[in-house]
């Protein structure tokens, strides 16, 4: 039987490969993401000082909105067709389907993010040179909770009706506790605050993603059960 | 480690769906290198019993029995079974070879070589068109017929379970499914059919199970002409 790291790696890449040729959800999600940067910038800039209190948020709602738009796609596909079913009948172990998921969703929503952050920097005006490895920590490691998260409950929209409805207001309120230290952490690091400070957000956003995995491996096959 | 068997059996096949009673107690057992035609009107649970014996989901209530040993352990048992349904379960922005390649590998082929020999294998059942190398979206629905019954094909499963495999297919394709089903049967393979195509079944099928409200209403009786 295939060990479940290959196996995860597998449907890893069959996402990426479908990603790479369609290009739909960088497309869908990174257009999305960067119209929030930009309508935000508009919206909440008013000077640099309060700039860089506000970016943050900024970052972190567009990393959220295009997150769910990018769960709901990446389900999509497994929909199409009745895809998933397909992949339920090959002997790969349940967990590797989610695992793969969420290391394809990470690898597309990390370049989203990581975008959105430099077009943050550049709308908001944010000096990202000394805080930058803090600033981007925060943001991958909270993408990781994120994507834990959004897969468990992506695969929801493979069985229900209610689907991006369903995902929506199931997920918003779980990622908000990961989102708010992000977002503190963020703006703790753009203060200035030393590595050892910022410590406990790492800390946490840690615990988020690794209750998050654990969840999503406990609980997935659950989910996708017809 | 993968199981083998020569025979499935399922015993008091108990499926509801809501307050909808699917199957009610079916027990029967399935011998390799057999072809059973299962019939029965629409709604009668056909579909519902080869779901289940697909490991696709679990009974309300009995057991299938993959030789001796039950299936509650149903990874040990999915590399060999084959199953096609009424949808292709397929990724359609993948190619036929793409999708089938991707499914090999799913089922532990890691050769390449070993890959490409089973594509070979199927490419009776698949044709030589030019539709293979083009995204499967794009195609008919005789074309993913076909694509399915490749997939379901392609590691040589011990259980074969196809559901309408027929639908969609020209006079050709049902020439070829059918030379592919001897070949199958010839190796010792279980197989299970779904098909309102009376004559399809009447050519290729050793025995018949008639399915009624949920229940087998009568089995092993010979095809009729």
């Amino acid at each position: 039987m295939m060990t479940l790291l290959r196996a995860s790696l597998l449907v890893a890449e069959k996402d990426l490969r479908i990603e790479f040729r369609t290009k739909e959800l960088l497309s869908a999600a990174g257009l999305f993401a960067a119209l929030v940067v930009f309508i935000a910038s508009l919206a909440f800039y008013l000077d640099p000082t309060e700039a860089r209190r506000i970016a943050p948020g900024v970052v972190y709602v567009a990393a959220a909105f295009s997150g769910v738009l990018a769960f709901g796609r990446s389900f999509a596909r497994e929909r199409e067709f009745e895809a998933m079913r397909g992949l339920r009948l090959t002997p790969i172990p349940r967990a590797a389907i989610y695992l793969g998921k969420c290391i394809a969703t990470f690898a597309m929503l990390s370049l989203i993010n990581l975008g959105a952050l430099l077009l943050v920097a550049l709308f908001f005006h944010l000096d990202l040179e000394r805080p930058l490895l803090h600033v981007a920590a925060f943001l991958l490691l909270t993408t990781a909770g994120f994507t834990a998260a959004g897969c468990l409950f992506g695969a929801l929209t493979v069985v229900t009706r209610a689907r991006d409805l369903i995902l929506s207001v199931v997920l918003f309120p779980l990622l908000t506790p990961a989102i708010l230290i992000g977002v503190v952490g963020s703006r703790e690091a753009l203060d200035g605050a030393t590595g050892s400070e910022l410590g406990v957000w790492y800390l946490l956003l840690s615990a988020f993603f690794a209750l998050a995995i654990g969840g999503g491996l406990t609980l997935f096959e659950l989910l996708i059960e017809d | 480690m993968a199981a083998d068997f020569e025979q499935v059996s399922v015993k008091r096949l108990v499926k509801t769906y809501g307050t909808t009673r699917a199957l009610r107690g079916v027990s029967h057992s399935f011998c390799a290198g057999e072809i059973t035609h299962l019939e029965g009107e629409n709604g009668s649970g056909k579909s519902t019993l080869l779901r289940l014996m697909a490991l696709l989901g679990r009974p309300t209530s009995g057991e299938i029995y993959f030789g001796d040993e039950p299936a509650s352990e149903p990874q040990r048992f999915r590399a060999q079974i084959g199953y096609s349904g009424h949808e292709p379960m397929v990724y359609p922005d993948l190619s036929a070879r793409e999708n089938l390649d991707l499914f090999a590998r799913f089922y532990g082929y890691r050769d390449k070589e070993e890959r490409l020999k089973r594509l070979a294998r199927l490419e009776e059942l698949l044709g030589h068109g030019a539709y293979l190398g083009r995204p499967a979206r794009t195609y008919s629905r005789g074309q993913l017929q076909r694509l399915s019954l490749g997939r379901a094909l392609l590691h040589s499963p011990r259980l074969l379970l196809l559901d309408e495999p027929t639908n969609g297919l020209d006079r050709e394709g049902l020439e070829r499914l059918g030379r592919i089903l001897d070949q199958e049967r010839a190796r010792g393979a279980i197989i299970l059919l779904v098909t309102h195509d009376e004559r399809f079944a009447s050519a290729v099928c050793d025995r018949r199970i008639r399915i009624h409200h949920g229940k087998i209403l009568d089995a092993d009786a010979a095809p009729g002409p």
